[in-house]
């Protein structure tokens, strides 16, 4: 029944949010059939004309979007206006870099951020923890591009350690070609997952349990893997899911500057040319890429916390 | 397509402030000081002739090409460049922008209105099917079928047909010089009927596979990725056979193609942003050599009315810092420039074009004061006039020249704005856009290496300017276009230059020259603006042997 509830309200979402970004992008300024055309020598009357009705762009806008739903109801995400392919084929071309760059990332993130959070709560008030909190501090105050570009400017150009741009060959090329713009894009959210690491297990510490499993004489490292994290999860895998599902929406910068041709830099591009079916394409994934995430997120609550699964079932 | 392209330029993007950042960063500390930059720099048509073999070479460019069909609209100039190599065209560009016989191995004007072209023979295209005139009567109707990108070359045309086993005729309503120059471009390609009726949709997309008779043939499209395209095996021309075995097409932002360039995981790149041309010009890695083009950037005077007085326009014409713009906007890499066409137009009467582009009046590099007097004197005479509106796009070329606007404008006691604009929307063909401001800049390149070719569009009926329309500048572009022989032709262009620059439709600002850099490895490439047409990878090489 809850799954059902869930599964209605996602497809509604769905729904809602589609014609929502097809309203914005019909809304939009800019006339796609300036691009539509190419040369502006062509751009005739008669020309505009034809071309408005080839790709439906001189119908009412209900009746587009109707054309635009139903095809997609059919599986057909239409072609783009700009490069001529089906819209599918060009996602499912630049979604492994997008998906891989953020699983990369994702890694980075929540196991150096948890890590040195662990650190940062443990040795509270040390010089340890000082260190940790002002090196995250100022990693959450440099924006990811500028990151970026002194790591492409020291790492790749200086250096030569990793390659200036594109995705990599194989999974060994991709890891290595994808290293920099990974840490480009995880290195705020170390500093977030930190602090939020830190925090909570610092609540936890104190609490009355963890105090008594101490008094038992139950040794220390058990106390914090047991009792002390276990429980500070949930606001972690809250904070991971969230920061996730909005890295797979954020790429844009980071792709561009490491000149790696994924969703994000697809998406300006499409924006950019007016190219409607890909922009719309494009938001879909990222509505359902963020539904997708927090979804899991909630498969994973009951795992850490008992409590979770008995409430929903009551 | 053909008879122009327009080129949009994307720096204005959130990548710019990361752009200059590399710039800044990436300095080996040598200061990117103007003459030493500019004494790094070659120009000519073409760079020294490569001596060995190349096996691999990485190739940058701004952006993905859309289609790998020139006949669709959506074929950008990246499909151009990437074409130029795989496709040979009836007739050649060479270097030096003047024309030679390509897969037709000779034409002739039986009469003003018949041109008869002889097909070569013996040549076979990728698939290895040998080329016919079959094959080159059906490429033409396909290029002139009705939407097709190069179906305004062919206005004139009224029909094609073959005429014999290896000759292929067309005939015009009114005799056409400018339709032979395009023949050397996209409206000149010769397809296997065969060989693009077989892919049916696939062709031209990433699925499909390449058509053409070229020195390389598409080897691969990888879809959001690369292209690569390899040597042809029995390459007709012998001589032309390709010095580089593989050549891989990426793209990238400006600062992805200087740092491959710099850290040599590129071979090379047609620069596009002359800016980044200073960065590589220097440091022993890359050479940068410039040759000639069409492309200039002006100031296009819309229809909203602020300067629809021919006096303003000339006043502004005599007091803009060509020479200032140039300077700040393209590291001094681009010339202070008097025409909307630049010099890469002259393919054939090169004196004669240079000595009536050097007498144009009233466009001065830089103002001098008795400039500023005399334009000063047209706007009094004007009397009341309405504050003017630049827009821009918050791109560097664009801030430059909008400022360059206004600066004058004040000087000659003009009111002048700036209105910024998004890159998306900054567009000068969408009447929208050009309703809410009086000056729009804009980059402009011809594909005919022949003034015609440009002053064409000061007719009545363009799409491209506005304010000209005068029934004796239409009957000499009719004219024009229909004076076979060169000298006439070139006295008739001038003609519409001197007419076109009388009426200023749009204020010429700065020459952007075709800029290449290469890894110092290799050489061979034309510098000139003929890439977009003519097999230029195939001279790519080493250096030594």
């Amino acid at each position: 029944m809850v799954a059902l509830r869930r599964l209605g309200a996602m497809v509604l979402t769905l729904v809602i949010s589609s014609f929502v970004i097809f309203a914005g992008m019909y809304a939009a300024p800019g006339d796609p059939v300036a691009f539509l055309i190419g040369n502006p020598e062509n751009m005739t009357p008669e020309r505009i004309a034809a071309v408005r009705a080839e790709y439906h762009l001189d119908l009412p806008f209900l009746h587009q979007y109707w054309i635009w739903a139903t095809d997609l109801l059919h599986g057909d995400f239409g072609s783009s206006f700009v490069y001529q392919q089906p819209v599918t084929d060009l996602l499912g071309s630049r979604l492994p870099v997008t998906l891989s760059l953020v699983a990369y990332s994702g890694v980075l993130f929540i196991v150096i951020g948890v890590l040195l959070g662990v650190v940062s709560a443990l040795r509270k008030g040390t010089a340890v923890d000082a260190f940790i909190t002002g090196i995250t501090t100022f990693a959450t105050s440099i924006p990811n591009f500028v990151v970026a570009v002194v790591l492409i400017s020291v790492f790749a150009v200086k250096l030569r350690w990793f390659s200036v741009s594109g995705p990599g060959e194989g999974f060994l090329g991709r890891i290595h070609h994808l290293t920099l713009p990974a840490v480009a894009l995880a290195l705020g959210a170390i500093a977030v997952v930190s602090r939020v690491t830190r925090q909570t297990m610092v609540e936890q510490q104190s609490l009355d349990h963890v105090e008594a499993a101490r008094s038992y004489g139950l040794q220390s490292r058990k106390t914090v893997l047991r009792h002390v994290l276990r429980n500070s999860l949930g606001p972690i895998v809250t904070m991971c899911g969230l920061i996730l599902a909005g890295m797979l929406a954020g790429t844009v910068v980071v792709e561009g500057v490491f000149g790696l041709n994924g969703i994000g830099s697809l998406l300006v591009e499409a924006i950019n040319t007016h190219d409607f079916p890909v922009v719309q394409a494009i938001l879909l994934y990222m509505v359902v890429a963020y539904m997708a995430v927090t979804v899991l997120v909630d498969l994973i609550y009951p795992l850490l916390d008992a409590r979770v699964l008995a409430r929903s079932v009551s | 397509m053909s008879a122009s392209s327009l080129k949009r330029f994307t720096t204005g993007t959130a990548l710019a402030a990361a752009g200059l950042l590399v710039a800044a960063g990436c300095g080996d500390g040598s200061s990117p000081a103007q003459s030493p930059v500019l004494d790094q720099i070659k120009l000519g048509n073409s760079t020294p002739a490569a001596a060995g073999q190349l096996d691999k070479a990485i190739w940058f460019m701004p952006k993905e090409p859309r289609s790998l069909d020139l006949d669709n609209d959506a074929a950008n100039s990246q499909s151009d460049l990437i074409l130029a190599n795989v496709c040979d065209r009836l007739l050649q560009l060479q270097p030096d922008l003047t024309l030679k016989p390509g897969l037709a191995e000779k034409y002739a004007w039986k009469d003003a209105t018949t041109l008869v072209f002889t097909i070569r023979q013996g040549v076979t295209f990728h698939d290895g099917t040998p080329l016919t005139a079959d094959d080159v009567l059906w490429s033409l109707d396909r290029h002139r079928a009705d939407g097709a990108a190069e179906s305004d070359e062919y206005v004139n045309v009224t029909g094609v047909s073959k005429t014999g086993p290896n000759e292929v005729t067309v005939k015009f309503k009114q005799s056409d010089a400018v339709f032979v120059e395009a023949i050397a471009g996209d409206a000149g390609v010769v397809l296997s009927r065969k060989g693009v009726e077989s892919q049916g949709k696939k062709y031209g997309t990433p699925a499909g596979t390449d058509a053409c008779t070229g020195p390389f043939q598409l080897k691969e499209w990888q879809s959001g990725k690369s292209i690569t395209l390899t040597k042809a095996p029995n390459y007709w021309n012998k001589p032309k056979a390709a010095k580089t075995d593989e050549i891989t097409f990426k793209w990238g932002s400006d600062d992805v193609i200087v740092n491959s360039l710099k850290t040599g995981e590129a071979t090379g790149s047609y620069l596009e942003n002359l800016s980044s041309a200073t960065q590589l010009a220097t440091g022993g890695a890359t050479t940068v050599s410039q040759g000639p083009d069409t492309r200039v950037w002006s100031m296009m005077i819309t229809d909203r009315g602020g300067l629809k007085d021919v006096r303003l326009r000339k006043a502004l014409a005599m007091s803009i810092d060509r020479a200032g713009v140039a300077k700040a906007a393209f590291s001094g890499l681009g010339q202070p420039w008097k025409e909307p066409v630049g010099s890469g137009a002259w393919g054939y009467e090169k004196d004669k074009f240079k000595a009536a582009y050097d007498a144009l009046p009233g466009l001065p590099a830089k103002p001098e004061q008795s400039d500023l007097d005399a334009a000063k004197k047209l706007v009094q005479e004007v009397g009341e006039t309405q504050p003017l509106i630049i827009a821009s796009d918050g791109s560097p070329v664009r801030n430059v020249i909008a400022n360059a606007f206004v600066d004058a404008a004040q000087k000659i006691g003009l009111k002048a704005t700036i209105t910024q604009i998004p890159t998306a929307q900054y567009d000068p063909y969408d009447e929208a856009v050009r309703k809410s401001v009086d000056v729009l800049s804009d980059d402009y390149f011809v594909s005919k290496n022949d003034p015609v070719g440009f002053y064409k569009n000061g007719a009545s009926t363009s799409t491209v300017q506005w304010l000209l329309n005068d029934p004796a500048y239409d009957a000499l572009v009719s004219k024009g276009r229909g004076a076979l022989d060169d000298a006439a032709r070139a006295g008739i262009a001038i003609e519409l230059a001197k007419k076109w620059s009388e009426a200023m439709p749009w204020i010429p600002v700065v020459d952007s020259p075709s800029t290449v850099a290469l890894s110092s490895k290799v050489t061979g490439v034309p510098a000139s603006g003929c890439y977009r047409y003519a097999p230029w990878a195939a001279d790519l090489g080493t250096k030594g042997a």
